[in-house]
């Protein structure tokens, strides 16, 4: 039996045991140590801290939850997981095509095509997206993926009961 | 898709959580259920009326006129 004492807050787990509240607990821990690596790596100018770390959590994260005894996930919850996955790629794929036809369109300067086009116009200069740029356009695509999936997520619980109430 | 889980749970004297726990779902799929919100899977539905020793239709019977909830949306 391990035991891990933090600021008054035990935590007691047997090996291969979990309580569900004790692996909640755990991936808060998990989340704030990701954002002290996010603020360092950023501080250190090392991206391959937060990789690693993320990386890591990932992998904390999945054996922690299969030591986990009293998370039931049966077949209404599994559907539940898979219809606001699906539609979130659904929405993520069609805004995300949206963008990137919009990039390949100005890469190719095709708003301007009907007025420059003459045989001996040079081809336009290779435009590459600015790292940092990218970077913004990544996070908003990332935040975007997690509102939707939320979102959806929130929505098929309540479609298919998770919050009916009872009257036992 | 009507069902009398809940007249069955009553014969037995069992809560929500006992059958829930009794054939390994959660408490809320069986109030799910209950409510007409989810519509089992066969062998959710097969699992269901084993436990409570009676045939499926016992339990379940198709209702032509209710939509389902897919039909709902």
């Amino acid at each position: 039996m391990n035991m891990l004492i933090l600021h008054n807050v035990q935590f007691v787990y047997h090996r291969g045991r979990m309580k569900k509240n004790t692996f909640y607990l755990l991936v808060g821990f998990i989340a704030i140590a990701l954002l002290g690596a996010f603020w360092y790596s950023d501080e250190i100018h090392n991206p391959l801290l937060i990789e690693v770390a993320f990386v890591a959590a990932v992998i904390i994260g999945y054996i922690a939850r299969r030591n986990v005894t009293d998370l039931i996930e049966d077949e209404r919850t599994m559907k539940i997981t898979e219809k606001a996955s699906l539609r979130t790629m659904q929405v993520f794929w069609v805004i995300f095509c949206v963008f990137s036809l919009g990039a390949v369109m100005q890469l190719l300067h095709v708003p301007q095509f009907p007025q420059d086009f003459r045989f001996d116009r040079k081809p336009p200069a290779f435009e590459i997206l600015p790292p940092r740029l990218m970077g913004y356009y990544q996070l908003g695509f990332l935040c975007l993926m997690i509102f939707l999936y939320v979102g959806f997520r929130v929505y098929y619980a309540r479609k298919y009961g998770d919050w009916e109430t009872d009257e036992e | 898709m009507k069902n009398k889980i809940k007249v069955f749970r009553a014969m037995y004297d069992l809560t929500q959580e006992d059958l829930a726990q009794a054939i390994g779902v959660t408490r809320q799929t069986i109030l799910a259920i209950e409510k007409g919100k989810y519509v089992p899977s066969l062998d959710l539905a097969f699992r269901i009326s084993k436990y409570f020793k009676v045939n499926i239709e016992e339990v379940f019977t198709y209702d032509e006129v209710t939509p389902t909830v897919e039909e709902k949306q």
